[in-house]
């Protein structure tokens, strides 16, 4: 069965792909400008809730792929039969990583795209604050990416620790 | 008390009631914490063993490291160890602060935790049992009375040294050397 908002958001929105993978779960992949509009468009819908957003490294497409969850929070914000989650992911370029903050739109985004340009290094403009959210530690690229050579980095800067010779008391 | 034990006792008394009143802190690093409610309560009732859970640091001489152990978890296990009073007995548990276990190449973990803090003993296994926990204090008895428990003296004895593979891994420390360099020498 078709979800009815998948015809609202095809005829909105011309130039996005919309998926319906299961009863309730649609996809949607929208180019970068109008992402916004799509968001904001589910919110006055009804689905007021950012659940996550997350990032997919395309390394072999040279791509970021940002991917936000979006449902419904309230149960009574709407009706039984439209009941859905939506997962709209978008691509950003992986040479110069910038998207604009979304929010204005959902204000519980901040902590998320504080991690996300902590651990993917995509900067998110008009964020308030960008500052480290989880880690301490410098690193040479952000450690989330797929480029970043971990098991280097662990023979560069944790096996180099010496184990501390206790042997030699009696 | 076994009646046959009551020559140990009475040449050795404080190492016996260090063998049977050990209070732990159950610092919650990683996954392993989740083994420690049952075996505190009735299940696998721990208080046999005369292990209770402490609530602070300053009144316990078992630490329990359960679980991996991040670069900033670092910095919280030292501090507690370092807060707690001598004698004090430390026990990695489970395969992460043995060797780094699963999270071996992981950029935001410690692999080896004896490179900072000297280690009583190990408890191996991914997750071990809450079984695992009663022969390992078991085993702790038997290296208390063997005065090879002995921990707290490595650390004071190589302080220095331990001193400089924490700095090495989380730069300057805010807090001052517990020992002065005069005695470690």
């Amino acid at each position: 069965m078709t979800h009815p908002m998948v015809k609202n958001l095809k005829s909105m929105f011309k130039p996005i792909a919309v998926k319906q993978q299961d009863e309730r779960r649609i996809m949607l992949n929208v180019p970068k400008d109008s992402l916004m509009s799509v968001l904001i468009f589910l919110k006055n819908s009804g689905y007021a809730h950012l659940g996550l957003i997350s990032c997919v490294d395309r390394i072999a497409d040279n791509k970021f792929e940002l991917v936000y969850i979006v449902s419904a929070y309230v149960e009574e914000d709407v009706d039984d039969s439209m009941k859905a989650t939506f997962v709209v992911s978008t691509f950003v370029s992986r040479k110069d990583p910038r998207f604009i903050t979304c929010i204005p739109v959902f204000i519980n985004a901040e902590p998320y795209e504080r991690e996300l340009h902590e651990l993917y290094g995509i900067v998110f403009e008009g964020h308030p604050r960008l500052t480290p959210l989880l880690l301490e530690r410098e690193y040479p690229i952000p450690p989330m990416r797929k480029d970043f050579d971990s098991r280097a980095y662990v023979e560069e800067v944790f096996d180099t620790v010496p184990f501390v010779d206790q042997e030699d008391d009696s | 008390m076994d009646r046959n034990q009551l020559i140990k006792w009475l040449k050795t008394p404080a190492k016996m009631s260090h063998k049977y009143s050990l209070h732990a802190v159950y610092f919650c690093t990683g996954c392993g914490i989740i083994e420690v409610p049952p075996s505190i309560t009735a299940r696998w009732d721990a208080e046999r063993f005369g292990v209770v859970p402490a609530a602070t640091p300053r009144q316990a001489n078992l630490f329990l490291i359960t679980g991996y152990v991040s670069v900033k978890t670092l910095k919280a296990i030292i501090r507690t160890y370092e807060q707690m009073p001598s004698p004090k007995y430390s026990v990695g548990f489970g395969s992460c602060p043995i060797n780094g276990g699963m999270y071996w190449d992981s950029y935001n973990t410690i692999k080896h935790l004896d490179k900072y803090i000297p280690i009583d003993g190990w408890i191996a296994g991914c997750m071990p049992r809450p079984e695992a926990i009663f022969v390992a204090v078991t085993h702790l008895w038997t290296l208390i009375d063997k005065d090879m428990a002995d921990g707290y003296k490595r650390y004071e004895k190589h302080y220095s040294a331990f001193r400089a593979n924490q700095e090495q891994v989380l730069g300057p420390l805010p807090w001052p050397p517990l020992f002065s360099s005069r005695e470690t020498e």
